[in-house]
């Protein structure tokens, strides 16, 4: 008998005896990060969720059942969700902000102590808050840019994402300056100044550790679309790609095997051209960091048989 | 319009700035995309990257033009065998991306002009490009 066995229910394995069992919150089902929870319209109140959170909590903790842990992250997006949304106007991707939000409740739910009688949602959500400050601490200008050109470069962001659709192609430098009020001339300073931002591994182990079994935070995250395990063998084996996940594999995929736009690609997905750009930066420094240089041709350029 | 506009900055990553900008003040004249420039971008950097590796270089030269409703960026000059290996197409079905994908998929064409025992590698991105 272990300590944590006076909190367990008569029989915590059984999750038929739990009111609103398994059922993850909906996508769209807007937890609320500062109070109790309403109740859903499917009966199940609070209290039958802390009793589904704790049941899932012990078969984690105590039985080291992973399902359960990914049954909590998936119950608990919705709240980093409503989380990142409050931090979404201030230049960086709301997708990216989900993700880093989500190691913060990866974490909490990792270092969640059965004894301490308080709810999850109470403890997650300052680890949540936390990570997503983090995030823009760490994400700070790795160079001085002038505060103007920062937030030209925040408005830029804005723009792009709302010229795109309206005029269904990528906008010129002189219409977004249009759309910014501001010069071609300030537009191209405040892309260029971009550069100067630091990015962060999304691929990153929730607990900074390299093990095996940690899943990187991206397979938590985003519908996985079918067509990611359709892409040609020929691609997945190319080298280096097995080190992307498969969202990265199947951009680069259609972008330099299929040869369509980042626009194509951002419309096929679900995300934004500028969010595709910087997919495709990112997975690129990624083979560069595994197999050496991509300009390296006995490195990059398998023989046949390797392709077999 | 002929007018070329030669920049040479140090062979180092943080001194490719003055290459982007003047790409993307030329690209902006031809009313490149925001996504335009960025496959420029991207491809201008990684030829850049490819040459300080395979030249050992303390300096990087590169001539921009507008040419015909087009960008043309030449590189160089070069003398490394293994720059213009990298920069050769491969079989059309190799699975690999390589450097010389990554500039034919971002660039409209990617040529080697030999001059003297040296070359040039030059990146063409047209206006016409659907982006």
């Amino acid at each position: 008998m272990t300590p944590h066995d006076e909190h367990r229910t008569s029989d915590p394995l059984d999750l038929e005896a739990l009111p609103g069992r398994g059922r993850p919150l909906d996508d769209d089902e807007d937890a609320a990060p500062d109070g109790p929870r309403k109740p859903d319209t499917k009966g199940r109140g609070r209290d039958d969720s802390d009793k589904l959170d704790q049941y899932l909590l012990r078969r984690y903790h105590l039985y080291g059942d992973r399902k359960a842990r990914e049954q909590l992250i998936t119950m608990y997006l919705p709240l980093v969700r409503s989380l990142a949304r409050r931090y979404a106007s201030r230049g960086e991707h709301f997708d990216d902000l989900v993700q880093v939000g989500a190691i913060g409740l990866i974490k909490a739910i990792d270092r969640f102590d059965l004894e301490r009688g308080v709810e999850l949602t109470t403890y997650a959500t300052p680890n949540i808050v936390g990570e997503i400050k983090r995030y823009f601490r760490d994400k700070g200008w790795s160079v001085r840019v002038p505060r103007g050109l920062q937030e030209l470069n925040i408005r830029l962001n804005k723009v792009i994402d709302e010229l795109v659709p309206r005029l269904q192609r990528s906008p010129t430098i002189k219409e977004l300056a249009e759309a910014a009020s501001a010069t071609p001339e300030e537009v191209l300073e405040a892309l260029e100044s971009s550069q100067a931002y630091n990015s962060v591994s999304l691929q990153a182990s929730p607990n900074g550790e390299g093990g095996e079994e940690d899943a990187g935070l991206i397979d938590y995250l985003g519908g996985e679309e079918e067509a990611y395990d359709t892409m040609e063998d020929r691609t997945t084996l190319a080298p280096g790609f097995a080190k992307l996940d498969k969202r990265e594999r199947y951009i680069l995929h259609l972008r330099f095997f299929e040869g369509l736009t980042q626009s194509q690609i951002a419309e096929r997905v679900g995300i934004s051209q500028m969010h595709v750009s910087r997919l495709i930066r990112r997975s690129l420094e990624k083979l560069r960091e595994e197999i050496g240089e991509l300009d390296n041709p006995q490195i990059t350029r398998p023989s046949g048989a390797d392709l077999k | 319009m002929s007018e070329t506009i030669r920049v040479e900055v140090a062979a180092a990553q943080s001194a490719f700035t003055p290459v982007r900008l003047v790409l993307g003040g030329l690209g902006a004249r031809l009313e490149f995309s925001v996504e335009q420039l960025d496959d420029l971008y991207l491809a201008a950097e990684h030829l850049f990257r490819a040459a300080i590796a395979a030249e050992r270089l303390v300096r990087f030269g590169v001539d921009m033009r507008l040419e015909d409703g087009a960008l043309r960026f030449a590189a160089g000059p070069f003398t490394s065998p293994a720059l213009r290996e990298q920069v050769k197409p491969a079989a059309p079905d190799a699975a690999c991306l390589d450097l010389c994908r990554l500039l034919r998929t971002t660039c409209d064409d990617v040529q080697v002009l030999d001059n003297d025992g040296s070359y040039h590698v030059v990146l063409i991105k047209s206006q016409r490009t659907p982006a």
